[in-house]
């Protein structure tokens, strides 16, 4: 079979190109975006995510994981009383200021866990054994925040809120794109480095009991524990995200770009298939003249949308790709799982699709007489 | 193998009006014919006459404001709009006066897509191609781009395209105004042996005096209306 389709393509190479580079540029920009958008939307909920907990008991009216509020620690053995805990932990989150060799004060979110049960401990060690932070103001950071944070090797002391702390060890893989460096410690620790009040604690992590649902037992803590809430482990990861998505504008400056990328595309796609229909009107008079029905000349069009969209789409990638290459040298994770990567495809053969609705508009007003003129 | 008088083309008192009220332009009005294969006709007219829009009839690309068309005794004038491509692509080969090739394709290419949409299928179209390129003399120029061909063999690759899947009728718009004399005649043979040979209706729109000899019969048309 001849294609007249492909054919044609290949013939106008300049406009072949600028098709391509339209489609591509969207693809690039959506694929980018859309992996930064949902890189942090992971990120925002790492340490929730990573934590072995099945529910999260927070003070009252609690906006996010990054903004915890100290409650009293005598809620916590409520919650171990509740019927479906199999046990319950504290675990601190608290603001401090880190004091770089430099001299300067760098803000920092301290992070406590017991190391008896490692609860809510780091878990991608480099560097030194986690559970050393029970020894007095032992800290572990992130190997990504290291220039952030001056530099300082395992074994180097600095101070946190003018307390003296040693760099323990260095972990990976729970940097805050959003929020200021995470600093392990242990749960006593980040108390007495904090301004938290002694007696309190920021979370109270619970694991179900085998045989008891998440939801159920969540419901009995809110039940019996006053001035609490009570999330499991997903969706409290979700309110975090939706937070840092939504609240902050983060997320809707992401897909706007995005959605941007895509808008641009459709015009310059939908434009140049719109010019090439329109030079090729006379070959498509003809095609009619022989005996090509409406559908015929549709097909072509739409064959020629789906060329452009596959090797677009598959350049678009190839790019992307590369950005991608360089954003991980910045840390960055990008997070593009097959099923976002199916759907870019998708959308980007619907945009080429939708791109020729006016040339098949065009075709199917034809006048005959078009191709009696020389 | 000529089949003696038989009606391949029928035009009962077909009218076409462009347009409506003020500006209606009568292209053609009252035309009947009868045009029987093997016959190679001629049609002139001075320029604006309704020689293209009754070509236009003839080739069911347009239907008839008032009056009817039959193609093999199917009133094709009555069908609606969807239904007319099968008569084309079954029935009519059409040959312009701008070649209308396909500029992307070659000769060969050219004739097999036409091959293709009249339902022949990969080697099948290429074999048939080749056959008929041979047929109008271009067996050494098929693998060419038509921005390589002369004028005359671009309008023997539209004369080979015309003939793809075998129509009864051709239908030509001045198929040798762009041609110089000695090729618009050679091309006029090719038509006149479809007709004559082949048992074709062969239906020519032409200006050129030069080459009326070759006609059966020639057709005036003049302000739309059939001149005895
Ligand atoms: N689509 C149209 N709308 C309105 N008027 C038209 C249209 N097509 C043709 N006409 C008019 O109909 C008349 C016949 O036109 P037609 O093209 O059939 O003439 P022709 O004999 O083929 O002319 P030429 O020798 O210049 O090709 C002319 O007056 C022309 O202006
Ligand atoms: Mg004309």
């Amino acid at each position: 079979m001849v294609s007249i389709a492909r054919k044609n393509l290949f013939h106008d190479k300049v406009r072949f190109a600028v098709a391509l580079a339209g489609i591509a540029f969207a693809v690039v920009l959506i694929t980018v975006q859309l992996g930064v958008y949902l890189a942090f939307r992971a990120n925002v909920s790492v340490l929730i995510d990573h934590t072995n907990a099945d529910i999260w008991v927070t003070a009252r009216g609690l906006e996010n994981f990054d903004f915890g509020k100290p409650f009293s620690e005598k809620k916590l053995y409520e919650v171990e009383e509740v019927p479906g805990v199999a046990w319950a932990e504290k675990y601190l989150l608290a603001f401090g200021y880190w004091k770089t060799p430099a001299g300067s004060q760098e803000t920092v979110q301290m992070v406590g866990f017991d190391p008896e049960t490692m609860v809510g401990a780091p878990w991608n060690i480099v560097k030194g054994n986690p559970q050393d932070v029970k020894y007095f103001n032992s800290v572990f950071y992130d190997e990504a925040e290291t220039n952030r944070l001056g530099n300082l090797p395992v074994g180097a002391e600095t101070e946190i809120n003018s307390h003296r702390v040693r760099v323990t060890g260095i972990i990976r893989g729970a940097r805050s794109f959003i929020q200021s460096p995470y600093i392990f410690t242990s749960f006593k620790n980040a108390l007495n480095l904090s301004f938290v009040n002694k007696g309190n604690t920021v979370y109270v992590l619970v694991k179900v009991a085998p045989g008891y649902s998440a939801q159920e037992v969540k419901r009995r803590i809110q039940d019996t524990v006053k001035d609490v809430d009570v999330y499991t482990s997903p969706e409290f990861s979700k309110k975090t995200e939706d937070y840092w998505m939504v609240n902050t504008g983060t997320g809707v400056a992401l897909l706007a770009v995005a959605l941007m990328g895509l808008l641009i595309g459709t015009v310059i796609v939908a434009n140049t298939i719109y010019t090439s229909t329109t030079e090729h009107l006379k070959e498509f008079g003809t095609l009619k003249a022989i005996g090509a029905s409406n559908w015929d000349l549709y097909r072509i069009i739409i064959e020629q949308a789906l060329i452009n969209s596959v090797i677009g789409y598959a350049v678009g990638m190839l790019v992307s790709y590369g950005a991608i290459q360089a954003f991980k040298r910045g840390h960055l994770q990008i997070l593009l799982p097959v099923p976002v990567l199916v759907g870019i495809f998708t959308l980007t053969v619907m945009m080429c699709l939708w791109s020729s609705v006016l040339s098949i508009y065009k075709v199917t007003r034809i006048d005959p007489a078009l191709v009696f003129k020389s | 193998m000529p089949v003696a008088t038989q009606t391949v083309l029928r035009l009962d008192r077909a009218s076409k009006t462009y347009g409506e009220g003020e500006s209606a332009v009568e292209a053609v009005r009252d035309v009947s014919l009868d045009l029987e294969a093997g016959k190679f006709i001629f049609l002139m007219g001075p320029s604006g006459s309704g020689k293209t829009t009754l070509l236009m009839l003839m080739g069911c690309l347009l239907r008839p404001t008032s009056g009817s068309v039959y193609v093999f005794n199917e009133e094709v004038s009555s069908l609606d709009e969807a239904r007319l491509p099968r008569v084309r692509r079954d029935r009519i080969g059409f040959i312009f006066q701008g070649f209308n090739l396909f500029p992307a394709l070659t000769a060969l290419e050219n004739v097999e897509v036409t091959l293709n949409l009249k339902g022949y299928r990969g080697g099948e179209a290429r074999e048939e191609a080749r056959k008929l390129l041979t047929h109008v003399g271009l067996e050494r120029r098929m693998d060419h781009l038509p921005e390589d061909l002369s004028g005359g063999e671009k309008q023997r690759v539209a004369v080979a395209r015309a003939l793809a899947g075998n129509p009864s009728i051709i239908l030509a718009d001045e198929p040798t105004g762009m041609l110089d004399s000695r090729t618009g005649r050679l091309i006029t043979e090719i038509l006149r042996d479809l007709a004559h040979e082949e048992g074709r209706l062969v239906f020519m729109v032409s200006h050129d005096p030069r080459i009326t000899a070759l006609a059966d019969q020639i057709l005036q048309i003049e302000d739309g209306h059939l001149r005895d």
